[in-house]
């Protein structure tokens, strides 16, 4: 089977989020396999987790679905009768556990709810299911506008205003770089999260930490929220300690790509004298994409509260879960 | 000495020889801190008497801190100058307390008796192993601990239980005096302390029908495991998880010498990666040296082959030895700092030699990563605010450097205490742990038996 399609294909409905997706996909795997024992079903399915990595450009939060599934197979107690059998029950594990997982939004929602006071401003980042989620449901007894960022290069920020308006709440769209001159204004802010990693950080849309660092110097909480498929074992040290991290990120043209772009500018130059904006439009918005990372992560102690199904847990008691959960 | 309360006590401490209680007003009247004050009194004074005996042996440890106490202070003065005529400087005290008044906080740190009598039925290994011990041939918390278990094993095997008695009723009060033996050389470490737990855990749970050999010979086994788990392959797990922490590239600053840190850049040099070392070091047991050696004189260099050909040996470490006070310049040169540690404490402070609670410091306030490398047996319940309540000092005599001059007092602690909120991350066999989340760990692992 190729492991791949069946992600994307999985993908496609717009409530999966990529790590569910991935636990589906290797259910499919496991349910396709012809793994006769437990090893052997473990190391397909790890190959299959390693195929979808490779795929993928940013595996963070798909990784947190692969490895909570092969956990979860690997602690799974063997009685069944055969192995088929086991097999099937791991299957039907997996699928209801998807199915629950696909409510978690809903009590998130509820759980966030409660923190958001009548007439608040809320400042949002990008676009994320379970946000959009909250502010809908707040919005059913609750007065609220909100801000949301551009969230450059994927400009995911005016769907959400799109959705936003849509349902009657009054939002408005502001630039990533306008964010302190807003953070004012804004009584909290509220984000989504790629994967919440084990030392109570955040990894997010780029631009997130930013907004983190000004809702601190502003002393404006910051709320995360993240369902627990999205709960990750990784502890990032730095920016550059992400998997998504790679030599090209932030690097610097080499001497042969600037003599380069000095000639196309030079031969642009030449028919006459071009204006500063024309010269300036050689860097396009793909260029600039290309060097530039799809995600950051965000410290613990810039983060407020996170918000997951499991209740409203502080940086730390996120991470002591997630030791609990993988050190025992 | 201005204190009305101790200068009523007065003659009895100095007139060392007679009995205090009749002196004294009832002991009914006094509170219960004044009896132990005087109980501690009586005894001191009956150790005086000895000491004018003819006993020569030098009297190491101060008595716990008693500021305004005529004969704590005397005492103290003892070990230093003239052990022989305590009953003599108790005249001369009022002269001395104002030099050594720096000292006397500092008085409850624990100090190695140098020359310990061997009191009872001592094995020979451990009378060996408390030798080390107090010369610092065997230092540091992971070869303390292997050493002493090793050692015990001996004692084991070469025990027999007295008729009459079980193994696992008898055999710990033969081991108890052993391990007084060894603390009197040293004070306890952690690390010990938590495998004596378990060693005793696993004798009180011996089988009583099982042959005497066998069930020596089970605990030698389970000794081995101990070691073997929870150091040897620990160490090992850590040191995986902490080189996926060095990138190529990467200049590490770590201080003095850890076993483990020096495993974790040896590993990371031997997987290719190419990156550069600081070694800060501090006097006085410079112990970075060591680590800088086994960094520079590293791996057998030899041409190796990939891919049908012949690749160059790598170039060894990178290293840069400096001093402590090198540091804040040094700092914002580091990408990552990885540090040792003595023992963990459960709200996440780590105990470690002095000078590391300096640079994980600088190092948060420079926002440069601070790894502590610790294996989960060296974990410790309590809690520890300073480094004040507890401690050790090194003994001066090892570690002389600077002349010796009437009223100099040399004060090293060996330990300092570095707060969680300067620690990034405590690198574990169970994998990375916030220094919060270090109080769900024993809970997580359960308690591994020996």
């Amino acid at each position: 089977m190729d492991i791949c399609a069946t992600y994307q294909r999985k993908l496609e409905d717009d409530q999966i989020s990529p790590p569910l997706a991935a636990i589906l996909t290797l259910t499919e795997l496991c349910a396709s396999s012809t793994a006769g024992t437990m090893f052997e079903l473990v190391k397909a399915l790890n190959e299959g987790a390693d195929a979808l990595k490779q795929s993928s450009t940013n595996a963070i939060s798909l990784n947190a679905g692969c490895e909570l599934f092969i956990a979860f197979v690997t602690l799974f107690p063997h009685d069944s009768a055969s192995f088929s059998d086991l097999k099937m029950e791991l299957v039907k594990q997996g699928e209801t556990y998807v199915r629950q997982a696909l409510t978690y939004r809903q009590k998130i929602g509820e759980l966030a709810v409660d923190f958001i006071k009548d007439d608040s401003v809320i400042l949002t980042h990008s676009y994320s299911r379970v946000v959009m989620e909250t502010l809908l449901l707040a919005h059913r007894s609750k007065r609220i506008s909100v801000y949301v960022t551009e969230a450059r290069p994927r400009g995911l920020g005016v769907k959400t205003a799109e959705a936003l308006t849509a349902a009657g709440i009054p939002c408005t769209v502001i630039l990533d770089s306008a964010v302190a001159y807003a953070i004012e204004k804004v009584d909290f802010v509220l984000v989504g999260s790629e994967a919440v990693v084990e030392s109570g950080g955040l990894i997010n849309a780029i631009g997130s930490l930013n907004i983190a660092i000004i809702a601190k110097a502003a002393n404006k909480p910051f709320y995360a929220l993240a369902e627990s498929y999205k709960f990750h074992r990784l502890f990032p040290l730095s920016q550059y300690d992400l998997p998504s991290h790679n030599p090209r990120i932030l690097s610097f043209p080499t001497p042969s790509e600037m003599a380069q772009a000095a000639e196309n500018q030079m031969s642009s130059a030449s028919p006459g004298s071009r204006s500063a904006s024309q010269t300036l439009s050689s860097i396009t918005q793909e260029e600039i994409a290309k060097n530039n990372p799809d995600v950051d992560y965000t410290r613990p102690d810039l983060i407020s509260l996170v918000f997951s199904e499991l209740g409203s847990l502080t940086p730390s008691g996120v991470s002591q879960y997630l030791v609990g959960m993988f050190a025992g | 000495m201005a204190d009305p309360t101790t200068t009523s006590n007065e003659p009895s401490a100095s007139t060392s020889g007679s009995q205090p209680s009749g002196s004294q007003p009832s002991q009914k009247t006094m509170t219960k801190a004044e009896r132990r004050e005087l109980q501690e009194k009586q005894r001191a004074a009956k150790l005086a008497q000895k000491q004018t005996g003819g006993d020569t042996k030098p009297k190491a440890k101060p008595k716990p801190a008693r500021p305004t106490e005529a004969t704590s202070s005397s005492g103290a003065d003892a070990s230093r100058s003239h052990p022989k005529d305590a009953a003599a400087s108790t005249t001369v005290v009022e002269g001395v307390t104002s030099k050594s008044r720096s000292l006397r906080i500092f008085s409850h740190f624990g100090l190695p008796k140098h020359g310990p009598g061997v009191k009872g039925d001592i094995h020979p290994s451990i009378i060996r192993l408390a030798l080390q011990f107090s010369e610092f041939r065997i230092c540091g918390a992971n070869a303390r601990c292997i050493a002493t278990l090793t050692a015990f094993k001996t004692v084991i095997q070469d025990y027999t239980t007295p008729p009459n008695n079980t193994l696992s009723r008898h055999l710990m009060s033969h081991l108890s005096p052993q391990i007084t033996h060894l603390v009197s050389a040293r004070p306890m470490s952690v690390t010990m302390g938590n495998a004596i737990r378990q060693l005793k855990l696993e004798i009180s749970g011996s089988d009583i029908d099982m042959p005497e050999q066998d069930a020596k010979d089970l605990l030698c086994q389970k000794i081995d495991d101990y070691i073997r788990d929870r150091i040897i392959i620990a160490d090992e797990v850590i040191q995986d998880l902490a080189c996926k922490k060095i990138k190529d590239g990467d200049i590490i600053l770590t201080y003095a010498r850890s076993s483990v840190v020096e495993k974790v850049l040896l590993s990371a040099y031997k997987q290719g990666k190419r990156f550069s070392v600081i070694v800060v070091d501090s006097r006085p047991l410079l112990e970075g040296k060591a680590l800088l050696q086994a960094l520079t004189s590293a791996p057998p260099v030899s041409w190796t082959l990939s891919n049908d050909s012949l690749l160059p040996p790598p170039p060894p470490i990178p290293c840069t030895y400096a001093l402590l006070p090198a540091l804040p310049s040094l700092i914002s040169e580091a990408t990552t700092v990885i540090l040792g540690a003595h023992s963990l404490h459960s709200n996440g402070a780590v105990f470690s030699r002095a000078g590391t609670a300096l640079v994980a410091m600088m190092a948060n306030q420079h926002s440069v990563p601070v790894l502590v490398c610790c294996e989960t047996y060296k974990f410790s319940e309590g809690v520890m605010l300073d480094g004040f309540g507890k401690n050790e000092l090194a003994p001066s005599h090892l570690f002389q450097t600077s002349p010796q001059a009437p009223n100099l007092e040399i004060l090293n602690p060996l330990y300092d205490l570095t707060p969680p909120s300067c620690i990034t991350a405590v690198v574990t066999e169970v994998g990375l742990i916030p220094p919060s989340s270090i109080s769900s760990i024993p809970m997580a692992l359960g308690r591994i038996s020996l």
